[in-house]
This record gives C-alpha cells, structure tokens and sequence, in this order.
C-alpha cells in the first residue's frame, strides 16, 4: 500500500513515546506526515509496558493475488492515546508505515476514519481502545457509495422563488424535521453494517443513502418530492430494508436510519 | 531526542534519510531478517486461524459479493430504476394488510370455538400469499438477478409452481378434510 | 528491545542520519512489508484511465461481513424471523403438495390419520413435537406484530427496539411452553 496516500492531513497523537520519537523522525518524513507534535516533556522509562495486541486486516493493491491476512501489532498502551485512531496512526508511525488507513478531523467530524472495530462499525476516533483486539477494515471502496449518494440528488431542487426574493425561509417546526438527518456525515457505517447492503450494494441504497434521501423528502423548502419518491419506486432501491436496525445500532452520531427509511415507506404507503 | 533537535534540523535529517531508507528497504526485503516482523507474520496466521471469517484457509464465503464492477464512471449517479409501484409501495402496503389480516384471522377461529369453513379457506389463502411474499423476498435477496439471471428467473417460476400447487392442495384439503382450524386442534388435541 | 536499544546506540553516535543497517533492524516490520516503487506517470485518455480502474477494482476483494459482524439483538432477531418464517412456510407448502400427491403415492396424510399417529406417541414425544412446532410459530408471530409497529413508525428508537426485542423473546418463551403442554 502507498503511504503516502493518505497523508495530508496533521495528525497529533496525544501521547507520544520519548526514546522512540527519535527514531521515528526518518519514517514520519517518509510518511510525509507533518510532525507538528509539541515537544513532550521527557518522561522516565519507569513506568511498565501496557502492551497490547492490535489485529489488523490487510490486503495489499500492488499484490492483489496475495489474500487478506491479519497482521499483529503489538503496543505499550502507557504511550499511546485513547482512541483506536491514535493507536493507528502510532503503528504507522513507529511500527510500520505501510499500514494505510483514512482519517483526516480526529474528532468524529469528517467521517473518514469509520471501520470495523472489535465486529462493529464506528469511527476510529471517537473509539476507546477498551477492546483487547480490533479488526478494522481500513480503506474501503466507497465509489459506489457515493454514486448511489448522488443519484439521489443530494441537494435543494425548487423552481418557485421565495415571495420575497431572499432566502428561503422555514418555520421552527419546519426546521426541527430535519434534526436527526441533517448531522449525518456519510461515513457509511451504517450502510457497511447492514445485511441486506451486504447482499445487494449494487442495487440496494442502503440506510445512509436514504436517510439522506429522507433529508430531503422532509425538507419544506424542497419542490421535488414526487421525483425524489419515484425513484424509490421499485423492489430494490428501498425496499430491500427489513428494519434490521442494524444501522441504528452502529451509527457514530447516534443518528436513526431505520427510522428515516420507516417514515420513507410510511409517506409512500398509498403510492408516491 | 527528538525534543533536543530544533525544528530546521529535523527536516533536513528527515530529507536526508527518505532516499538511503527506500533503498534499505528494497535491499533488505529478501534478505532473511529474524525479526519482530517476522513474528508478526507468525502471530498474524496464527490469529487468522482463529478467526474464521476471515478468510485465510480456502473455505466459501456465505453468498460471496464478488468482483466489483462499477457502471459508468466514477462521476456517474448510480443508475435509477424504473418507476414501478407494483413492486414498490403497492407491493408493500399490500404486504402489511395480509400481515395485518393474518392476526385476527388467526385467533379467531382459536377464540371463539367455531369453525367457519369460509374462515378457515381465507385464512389459508392469506397464509399461502403471506408466505409467497416471504419466499419471494428471499430469492431477490439472495439471488441477485445481476449474478444469476437464469437462476433467479428459475427460482422465481419454481416459486410461482410450488405455491399454485399448494393453494390446489389446500382447496382439496378444504374441501375434503375439515379444515386448517380444526385439523390442527385435533393434532394439538391428541 | 532490540530496535530501541539500537536506535538509542545509533543517536550516542551522534549522528544525524541514521545508518542503512540500524534502520533495517529498527523498523523491520516495515522492511519487510512495504514495497515503495517509484512513481511514474503518463498521459492517459479518461477511458484508458477508467479501464484500468475497473480492471483494478475486479482484483479488491470484498471484506467478510457476517461471519466477523458483532452478534446483536437487531440482526439476530431478524435472522430469526427470516428463519422462522421459512420453517414455518416450508412446512405448511410441504405437507399441501404432500396432501396433493397423497393419493397418488399411496401416503395417509388425512387429519385424522395423523392426529391419530399423533396420538400414540408417548407424551415426551407430543411435548417435544408440539414445543418445536410452537416455537418458531410464535416467535415469527410476536416479532411480525413488532415490526407492524415499527412501520407505524413507533419504537424505532434503540430503546423501543431492545425493549421490544426483550419482550418478544419472553413472550415466545412463555407461548411456547403454554403450547406445548396445551
């Protein structure tokens, strides 16, 4: 895997190792990581090792005939900061740089960092590492994700202008609608979690795609929600969900797919 | 100690070693190195083994994705089907209300005693549609009509056959026996 | 450790470039896994580039879902249902195309006839045949009235959902007993 394909971003781990933080500079520069790190203070070396073993499933592009196998790391858990994310960025640092992982706000902002973690899918970073093993699935193949996204036409479609020429305006209880829909930050937790987009990703849209479908259909200011609809309208696209709740139960927001997609079928009950 | 370098020092170590570290590395791949990574390796099959679902040995997964195709490029929306609420909402609704009927139809004849012939023959109906529907989701979930064409059209005519011959079945059952209702009690009862 | 303690001799030397050796045992993970080749590009159309994508994402193998996913109350109980379902639906089409070609088989499968096989089982035997019938019927029965309330759009929420996954276990349990020994 190239590591540098994910490397942009600045990353802080909270904890960093004193002895070992010299040797890593030349594999950081490699990473191209930015070491922006705060001089720690010097801590002794008294403190015993926490160690802890990490599993991480790996598969390499550049041999794809080679099969995915589990790879071991170990770390002093004394060193390394409290989400699953930080002790990633650690074993890339420290450990082996060609682990390739996503992850860009460490803060449960951008979404990026979701993966299975301990048979559940969550964001790295807003994960504690309490688990004694995690098997995370680290760069996954979201293409067609996102394009199920945008056949949905993610955005306010309205021909009417507003009466009085400004914005398009909304009641408090318009808006409050949107409250539980609108905080989704499309890390497809959910969607990965759920059986039924195990079976039939490529036709099925999944929980995030038709929460954020659900987004739009509440929206008051939108004017295509009979388009929106029809192109619910058959066997696949929505009703391929058998309320599992799979996605509630994973989501990192504590947001509510299966509820979005229950008040989806609830509006299209007597046709769309 | 990292903390002791000053920033500018850094980099410029850091420059200094990315070219000599890649050719360490190209040169020390095949060379035998008894090492952590080595045991990693070893720990890593080790703990493959263990976990089952991740497939190290040859077995076959439960309903493999398969290779990954994508239509049209990457900017493309993934295409929308078309429109068609017989198997959309209709479908669903309709669904429901033979879900919904299912309940008092089954208590019913349990509750109050008496046997309807009419009854007991919609009561049998409902369950054959209920449970058609049911088969029918299994087949477009599990076979997938882009993977297996032929099959899903067979599995769907094989399912369409089986339930004509047991709505027949259960019209001679009907009409020959005593009914859904009362065989059952007098099974339950025996 | 080994690494660390070369590490540590490597900077004593004080010298600001690491030497090929030290770095080879320090990161020998890395040595062993990474294979950093030098990039090189050139001019392609959209379509080559596309062909090559596609080429690419045939060889990326699917991750394994359900034998890893955490076992959970939302997708066990469905599993369940589905299951159920099926048992259920199996039977009754069986034992109807099995009425059907009855005669033509020479088979007995009138009420009467099995209620009296039935009953010349011993006890045990009629509990135990009468809980595994029961047990799928009122699991899928119980769980069927959860999801018509669901697609009321009530109790969808984690609560309502474990609440109400509790409650249809017990009254499963308690339903199947009951039948049973009715």
């Amino acid at each position: 895997m190239n590591p540098t394909l994910f490397s942009r971003s600045l990353l802080r781990a909270t904890t960093t190792p004193t002895s070992l933080r010299s040797t890593t500079t030349g594999l950081r520069a490699l990473a191209s990581v930015a070491t922006s790190q705060a001089a720690a203070p010097a801590k002794p070396d008294s403190k015993k090792p926490n160690i802890k073993q990490f599993q991480i499933y790996r598969w390499n592009p550049d041999t794809p005939e080679k099969k995915p196998y589990m790879q071991t790391y170990e770390l002093d858990m004394n060193q390394t900061g409290p989400m699953v994310l930080d002790a990633l960025i650690r074993v890339k640092n420290e450990v082996d740089p060609t682990l390739t992982f996503r992850r860009s706000c460490r803060e449960g902002i951008c979404g990026s960092c979701a993966m299975n973690i301990q048979g559940s899918n969550t964001l790295a970073c807003l994960c504690r590492i309490d688990v004694s093993n995690s098997s995370p699935d680290l760069v996954p193949d979201l293409t067609q994700f996102y394009k199920q996204y945008k056949s949905i036409k993610p955005y306010l479609q309205r021909k009417t202008p507003s009466p009085d020429g400004r914005e398009y305006r909304q009641s408090v209880e318009e808006r409050k609608k949107l409250d539980g829909l609108y905080e989704c930050i499309l890390c497809a937790c959910c969607s990965t979690s759920c059986p039924s987009y195990w079976w039939n990703s490529s036709d099925y849209l999944g929980p995030a795609v038709l929460l954020q479908s659900y987004r739009w259909l509440a929206d008051s200011r939108d004017e295509a929600k009979g388009a929106r609809k029809s192109a619910l309208e058959n066997e696949m696209s929505l009703y391929r969900c058998h309320t599992i709740m799979n996605c509630a139960k994973t989501c990192p927001k504590g947001l509510n797919p299966g509820l979005a997609i229950a008040n989806i079928k609830k509006e299209m009950a007597f046709g769309s | 100690m990292a903390s002791l370098f000053r920033s500018s020092l850094r980099t410029a170590t850091a420059t200094a070693i990315a070219p000599r570290l890649s050719r360490s590395i190209t040169a020390t791949t095949s060379a035998a190195v008894k090492c952590t990574g080595m045991k990693n390796l070893g720990i890593s099959r080790q703990a493959g083994m263990a976990k089952k679902g991740f497939h190290i040995s040859a077995s076959r997964k439960i309903l493999p994705a398969g290779p990954q195709v994508i239509q049209g490029t990457v900017n493309d929306a993934a295409e929308i089907p078309d429109p068609n609420a017989t198997h959309g909402s209709y479908h669903w609704s309709f669904e429901r209300l033979i879900s919904v009927a299912l309940i008092p139809l089954t208590v019913a004849p349990f509750a109050a005693g008496s046997i309807n012939p009419v009854t007991d023959a919609i009561l049998g109906a409902t369950i054959v549609i209920h449970s058609h529907i049911g088969f029918e989701s299994m087949v477009i979930d599990y076979i997938p009509h882009r993977k297996y064409p032929t099959l899903r059209k067979g599995a769907m005519w094989a399912l369409k056959g089986a339930t004509l011959l047991v709505l027949v079945g259960l019209y001679e059952f009907e009409t020959n026996d005593v009914g859904i209702t009362e065989a059952v009690k007098r099974v339950w009862r025996a | 450790m080994l690494s660390r303690a070369l590490a540590r001799s490597a900077w004593k030397g004080q010298s600001p470039v690491l030497s090929k050796f030290t770095l080879a045992k320090a990161y020998p993970a890395a040595s062993i896994t990474q294979s950093r080749s030098t990039a090189s590009t050139s001019n392609l159309s959209n379509d080559e580039a596309q062909s090559i994508l596609n080429a690419q994402r045939k060889l990326r193998p699917i991750s394994p879902h359900l034998t890893i996913y955490q076992p959970q109350i939302t997708s066990l109980m469905s599993g369940a249902n589905r299951i159920t379902g099926a048992i259920l639906s199996t039977s009754i089409y069986t034992f109807a195309i099995g009425y059907l070609v009855a005669p033509t088989l020479g088979l007995h499968l009138e009420s009467q006839t099995i209620a009296e096989a039935f009953g010349a089982m011993p006890d045990a035997a009629k509990i135990g045949i009468k809980g595994i019938l029961a047990l799928p019927f009122t699991y899928h029965a119980w769980n069927g009235i959860r999801h018509l309330i669901w697609d009321t759009g009530k109790m969808l929420d984690m609560k309502g959902v474990y609440t109400g996954g509790y409650v249809v276990l017990g009254l499963t349990g308690l339903s199947t007993i009951y039948l049973a020994f009715a």
